[in-house]
């Protein structure tokens, strides 16, 4: 029979007895297996109290194992039940020594009961934990070395310039990506993680991607590859160019979960590539377009490769020996070729341009450029470069130069003729100043041709006419018109002669105004000839007018006589001859006022006059002399006019005749007058034929006349709008017509209101006939 | 009834000095011609009651008999008519003193007008 004791003894569990008779903590009793753990004896424990027994560890001065165990002890009997102390260290004397072991102790603490519910002791029951304690210790300090690693490796991932990211399963969800391929691929992480590969990137499907990685997650070979995505990157679309390798992932159980994919950009090296071979091409083909041929010339050794275009140059179909090139070259440019390689050696560069005959015996040229090459002691080796075939352009050129050739030529014949004519010539710039004369305008004036330059020729002109041709000139050129200009010019001989000036606005290609080129022309014996004619007609008219004023007197006379007696049909014949003395005489008028305004002499006599109510007269007249048009006037208030009452007469009567005589159908003629502008304005409106638009401007002309239909020829020498046209521009006015043909026309002319005060003299308008200079 | 007025008429062509005479005498003007405009420079008594001078006649301008004429005293009171081909000279006979000018030809009433105002 085992008895208590014995278990209590044999147990392996570590017992002591405890008394309650704090603050002592007696040992009451205590088993072999306490003592075997404590390496105490029994006598060194019963009826101690456990303090003494186990005072505090000296080298555990801060683990308060008294006051825990003390604790321990009052809480066991207060609550009547085991109280545990764990994992505290409670170091044990090794017996016979100073020294203590490390133990590390979780002790229940076990309050035995009597009848009467209380405490009768505590049994005390230490296991020893050392080994389990170390143990958890080394595998914490296990834990935290491996989680310092994982951090590390961690740190490594997220920091690597390089792309990584791992993907999980069929769908390739991607379980993890470091912030480098984030930025490549220029998404968010948040984005990208957890989600299948192809939802992110939805444009890097069908690029094999997918089989790739398939491929690498079934049979475990890693691929490694290059792809271009298009990748939205601030803002904009790139082409980004990635280089990957996807390697398997496996568990350790050596199946494959995931794929590692290792990612970096390489869209610099390959976008530096392509331009590189972009260059390269470009070059290449630089070299296509202009076909030139190449040739590398090893100089120690003579031996020369040569392209295929090289030797087509040389007129072979395929590349030749180098002797089989020199053999080709035009004789004659030997010399130079020659030079050229000796200068070449020192320059560093060769240069030249050679005929080639081919078989054929045809000619090209070849120009010939190459860099030399020298080895460490300046001994040139080799030579590179090119040959290109310049035959069209020499023959261009060989054009041009004959062109210009022709065209000095032809600037010979320009000379000579220029100087023999008997036309001066000048050029002005575009400020008139002359740049140009001849030898002819040089001739006449007797002075050298720097004399003339700029505004010099001026000198040369008649005084009275100098102004004149020169003020003509500024306006001309002022307004890029044609020049035109006759004047007097002092000969070195010392006549004076007249010329007429033409000058012709030049413009540069680009349209600007350059200057003029023009002319002189002598045309003296015109002027004697015209003065003549005009000195011819003015005596001839004025002779005519005397036997023209007898035979009036007569008519007068002899039609006062006969209706005095009462001859009234006689009477009437003589008027209408009177009528027709005064045609004659207008007509003489009119003669001698060309030759007037021919010469120039064209007088003016300016009065003040009330310009409506002397209209009126003048309508009042001719009224009498036409009984088929009435004559409407339309006046508006004019005032006064100061002009030659007689002349501006002769024109308001020459338009409303006119007006008479081109509306032979209609039966009125309606005058306007008005003030527009500081200006008198007349119309005479008739509803005549009218005038075709394309002789509109030229009714002003001497000698125009307005045709008309066989039936209806019109008299007149055509003089009248001539003359009237020239008193209104001496009278500084303006004069026009409006018209449509077959529906009338309008003639107006403006004059101005009021002019300078003048005397009332007479006033001459042109400058004097001064003629002929023989 | 009225004395007639004599009117002296100067001019070198004849058929002016015919056709014209017969005109002032149809008028009632007793008419004294010549063509030689100098003997009016002489003329020493029997003045006519107006001169009617051409100005263009042989050897003589007319302008300048009338200056000379109206710087006598004797015979600047006759009135002197300046007549010619050319209107234009008008200016120049007015300065040269004459009391009116008439351009050839002329209309009977024209003339005959500015001689019963002179007269």
């Amino acid at each position: 029979m085992v008895e208590y004791k014995d278990i209590f003894d044999l147990t392996r569990a570590a017992l002591l007895i405890i008394a309650t008779d704090a603050p002592s903590y007696t040992i009451l009793d205590v088993n072999n297996a306490y003592l075997s753990v404590t390496n105490s004896s029994r006598e060194e424990l019963i009826n101690k109290s456990v303090f003494a027994a186990f005072p505090a560890n000296p080298t555990d001065e801060v683990s308060k194992n008294i006051e825990r165990t003390i604790f321990s002890f009052e809480e066991a009997v207060r609550t009547k039940a085991t109280h545990t102390m764990s994992n505290y260290r409670y170091d044990i004397p090794v017996r016979g020594t100073d020294e203590f072991e490390e133990r590390y102790w979780t002790t229940s603490n076990t309050p035995v009961l009597d009848e009467d519910g209380k405490v009768k002791f505590l049994i005390h029951s230490p296991s020893n934990v050392t080994e389990l304690f170390k143990l958890g210790e080394r595998e914490k300090a296990g834990i935290v070395a491996l989680r310092e690693q994982r951090q590390q490796l961690y740190a490594t991932f997220m920091q690597t310039p390089v792309g990584i990211a791992i993907f999980r399963g069929p769908e390739l969800m991607v379980d993890l990506i470091n912030p480098s391929l984030c930025e490549m691929v220029g998404k968010p992480m948040k984005e990208i993680i957890s989600k299948p590969l192809f939802e992110i990137f939805s444009y890097a499907k069908g690029q094999g991607i997918k089989k790739v990685m398939e491929g690498v997650r079934i049979t475990g070979i890693p691929y490694k590859g290059q792809i271009m995505v298009p990748i939205l990157r601030k803002r904009k679309i790139e082409d980004v160019y990635l280089n990957f390798v996807c390697e398997p992932f496996r568990e350790i159980d050596r199946s494959i979960s995931a794929i590692i994919a290792v990612v970096t950009e390489v869209t610099d090296q390959v976008m530096a590539k392509q331009k590189l071979e972009e260059a390269e091409e470009r070059g290449r083909l630089a070299v296509d377009a202009v076909e030139m041929g190449t040739y590398d010339l090893d100089l120690s050794t003579g031996e020369m490769i040569t392209s295929k275009r090289f030797a087509n140059i040389f007129g072979f179909a395929e590349p030749v020996p180098r002797k089989e090139y020199v053999r080709v070259f035009h004789p004659d440019d030997y010399a130079r070729r020659e030079r050229a390689h000796e200068e070449a050696v020192i320059s560093g560069r060769l240069f030249y341009e050679a005929r080639i005959i081919w078989k054929d015996n045809s000619i090209h040229w070849g120009r010939v450029e190459g860099k030399v090459y020298y080895d460490a002691d300046r001994k040139a080796t080799r030579i590179l470069g090119t040959l290109l075939d310049i035959t069209e352009q020499k023959l261009a050129k060989e054009e041009q130069q004959k062109l210009i050739k022709l065209l000095q030529d032809n600037e010979q014949l320009f000379r000579s003729i220029t100087t023999a004519a008997p036309t001066a010539l000048w050029m002005s710039d575009e400020n008139g100043a002359i740049t140009y004369v001849n030898q002819t305008w040089i001739d006449w004036t007797g002075r050298p041709f720097e004399e003339h330059m700029g505004d010099g020729w001026t000198i040369f002109i008649v005084e009275e006419d100098r102004k004149r041709a020169g003020d003509k000139f500024l306006t001309d050129l002022n307004n890029r018109n044609f020049y035109e200009v006759e004047f007097r010019l002092k000969h070195a001989d010392g006549t004076v002669r007249w010329c007429v000036a033409n000058g012709k606005p030049q413009n540069n290609e680009d349209g600007t105004f350059r200057g003029y080129i023009g002319s002189c022309v002598d045309i003296t014996e015109q002027k004697n000839l015209q003065q003549q004619k005009d000195d011819f007609i003015g005596i001839a008219s004025h002779e005519l007018k005397t036997p023209v004023t007898s035979i009036k007197a007569y008519t007068q006379v002899l039609e006062l006589m006969l209706s005095k007696v009462g001859e009234t049909k006689e009477s009437t014949l003589i008027k209408r001859m009177d009528k027709q003395v005064n045609r004659l005489t207008s007509l003489i008028g009119d003669l001698l006022d060309v030759t007037k305004i021919n010469s120039g002499r064209l007088q003016f006599n300016d009065t003040e006059f009330d310009f409506n109510s002397y209209l009126h007269e003048i309508i009042d007249d001719l009224q009498r002399t036409s009984a088929k048009h009435r004559l409407i006037e339309d006046f508006e208030p004019t005032g006064i006019v100061f002009a030659d009452k007689d002349r501006i007469g002769q024109v308001v009567a020459n338009l409303i005749t006119n007006a008479i005589k081109y509306s032979p159908r209609s039966d009125k003629i309606i005058i306007h007058t008005s003030c527009q502008g500081g200006e008198l304005h007349l119309c005479v409106q008739d509803f005549g034929i009218g005038i075709p638009e394309n002789n509109l401007n030229k009714v002003f002309e001497q000698f125009y006349r307005v045709s008309g239909d066989v039936q209806h020829t019109f008299p007149g020498l055509g003089l009248g709008l001539y003359i009237s046209s020239e008193i209104i521009q001496r009278e500084g006015g303006r004069i026009w017509v409006k018209s449509k043909e077959g529906q009338g026309s309008i003639f107006c002319f403006a004059l101005p209101l009021r002019k300078a005060v003048a005397t009332g003299e007479n006033v001459q308008r042109a400058p004097k006939e001064l003629i002929n200079a023989k | 009834m009225n004395v007639m007025k004599n009117i002296m008429l100067v001019d070198d062509d004849p058929g002016i000095l015919d056709s014209v005479t017969v005109m002032l005498e149809l008028g009632g003007y007793n008419v004294m011609s010549t063509d030689n405009g100098a003997q009016l420079m002489n003329m020493e008594s029997d003045f006519p009651d107006l001169i009617l001078l051409d100005i263009w006649i042989s050897g003589v301008d007319g302008r300048d008999i009338c200056r000379h004429l109206k710087a006598n005293e004797n015979t600047n009171k006759i009135p002197i008519v300046l007549v010619s081909a050319s209107r234009d000279i008008e200016i120049s006979a007015v300065k040269a003193g004459a009391n009116d000018f008439i351009s050839k030809p002329f209309e009977m009433n024209d003339l005959l007008n500015k001689i019963a105002k002179l007269t």
